[in-house]
């Protein structure tokens, strides 16, 4: 090959595009040509200068954001705006994409030890991983120190969830969400694991079981102690659903009491107005009294008063 | 999940996929009836992916939420239009790479008509992001950062295709047969943005180098 021809190739080959037949035509260049091996060192050190700016994971907060924004948006939807915003949205161009597949970023950690938890079954399957050097049992796991958690997963298939974790040695198992065992490990996720990301997938894996007793106080403590903003927005969200009960009630009125974030306290005043219209709680019509005073910020006041003005226990 | 995608990107054996598994096309047809539950549990599927991939290509979270939604909407309103002629991953990534390119190009037509605000080499940047190396030396910090407003701006200079086809391609690592279908476009045309892509990022970052 003459240089031209390289010069034409060298971002395939370096990009991996190239067909294995005509690397070797390029190596061989390069082996002979200073100037194109020179060439080519450049064009890697962009890559690596390129590599400095990683692919960042979105923070939780965002994603949390993203995700709340986008209900609303849809409720508008439903809600009869459908037509109105397709007359003014282009249509899409997206007939017959053909069958080839492409998947954007899809990062999986494919080492260290996962599990499928069902719901439903009590099942315990182990099965070892392609490359697993070990098949090992769910019981195996009590003794296994875990250093890390890679990911959690929810599986559409089952509902239940895959985890993956690191630990002193690699299996795959399927469990029950109910197993004790498992949910050691998530609740585990839940309270001490510092990646925010992994708490808020294992929050959504779990958003199923928030009214079992056991997962329960897990939902209740992420709602109060998570550092995350959009990890308690989600515990919220998620304890919006479960049943009433002197748990619930303590740790909502806990949020309005110390959470450092208005708009949460905002948010749990709504919830604690629902309810106290729903349960006739007394307990909570004074606390709403309280923060309609005391609380440090207006919005929160104002939304409190609101509340109490709705329920009946206040004037206008 | 296709095993052809994954091995098109590069990635990992499809029996690893947490979106592995047949009832995804259950969700969609749930979602196409109208099932607002099947239909968010789609968004929560893929919205991690493409929240990283609308990061990659605006300045602000506001706007990657912006990017977010509008693709989601814009999957959302055309679910009806879906009929598994490909892989429901296909088909929305197709909706969200459309959506980032529309961006790409408002963007640069306004960037057109008024000069851009801040000096190239500091753009504004996600505040929230971790820190992806909190044990680093100060001046290191700031050097990374030097670093990566200069490759921002640098990426900024790409023609919207040219710079969706380098994303694509160097930072998720697909291969150009699937980023031209991406794209709406052929794998020669991938092919040569990918060229032009480089060249322009070499002579911009040639000091660096
Ligand atoms: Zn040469």
């Amino acid at each position: 090959m003459v240089c031209e021809e390289i010069e034409a190739k060298m971002t395939l080959y370096l990009y991996g595009e190239l067909p294995d037949s005509e690397c070797a035509a390029v190596e061989e260049h390069f082996a002979a040509c200073a100037d194109c091996a020179r060439h080519a060192a450049t064009a890697r050190r962009l890559q690596q200068l390129l590599n400095q700016q990683p692919v960042a994971e979105p923070a939780p907060e965002l994603l949390v954001h993203c995700r709340q924004a986008l209900e609303v948006a849809l409720d508008y939807e439903q809600l009869g705006w459908h037509s109105l915003l397709r007359d003014w949205t282009p249509a899409l161009s997206l007939s017959h994409p053909s069958g080839i597949v492409a998947v954007v970023g899809l990062v999986i950690f494919g080492f260290g030890l996962g599990w499928t938890l069902r719901p439903q079954t009590g099942r315990v399957h182990t099965a070892a991983p392609a490359q697993a050097s070990s098949q090992a049992t769910l019981a195996d796991l009590s003794g296994a120190r875990i250093s890390a958690i890679r990911q959690v997963a929810p599986d559409p298939e089952t509902g239940g969830v895959k985890i993956t974790l690191d630990a002193e040695h690699r299996v795959t198992m399927e469990g029950s969400l109910d197993d004790p065992r498992i949910r050691d490990v998530m609740l585990y996720a839940l309270r001490s694991y510092s990646n925010p990301g992994i708490r808020l997938d294992t929050l959504e894996a779990l958003r199923s079981k928030v009214d079992t007793p056991a997962v329960q106080p897990a939902f209740l403590y992420v709602l109060q102690h998570d550092p995350n903003l959009g990890l308690r927005m989600e515990a919220l969200n998620a304890v919006r659903k479960t049943d009433w009960n002197p748990e619930v009630r303590g740790a909502l009125l806990n949020v309005v009491e110390h959470d450092k974030n208005p708009g949460l306290r905002g948010a749990v005043v709504d919830e604690l107005s629902r309810r106290a219209l729903q349960q006739h709680d007394l307990q909570v019509i004074q606390e709403l009294q309280r923060l309609a005073e005391t609380d440090s910020d207006r919005y929160v006041r104002q939304k409190s008063l609101s509340a109490l003005v709705a329920l009946g226990a206040a004037g206008p | 999940m296709d095993g052809a995608c994954l091995e098109l990107a590069g990635k990992i054996p499809a029996e690893s996929s947490p979106l592995a598994g047949t009832d995804e096309s259950a969700l969609v047809r749930r979602a196409q009836a109208g099932d607002r539950t099947a239909f968010d549990a789609l968004v929560r599927l893929y919205d991690r992916e493409v929240l990283r991939l609308a990061m990659r290509v605006v300045k602000s979270e506001d706007e990657a939420a912006d990017l977010y939604q509008e693709a989601f909407l814009k999957v959302y309103r055309s679910l009806g239009r879906f009929r598994f002629e490909s892989s429901f991953s296909t088909w929305l990534y197709r909706v969200v790479v459309n959506v980032c390119l529309d961006h790409l190009r408002r963007q640069r037509s306004r960037n057109e008509v008024q000069p851009p605000e801040q000096e190239p080499g500091e753009p504004e940047y996600f505040h929230s992001l971790a820190d992806p190396n909190p044990g680093q030396h100060p001046e290191q910090a700031l050097r990374a950062r030097e670093i990566g407003g200069r490759i921002h701006a640098a990426l900024e200079q790409l023609t919207p295709r040219e710079r969706m086809v380098f994303e694509l391609k160097h930072y998720q690592g697909l291969k150009l047969r699937a980023i031209g279908q991406l794209c709406g476009t052929t794998e020669e045309t991938a092919k040569n943005c990918l060229f032009r892509a480089t060249q322009k990022l070499r002579s911009c970052l040639a000091d660096l180098l």
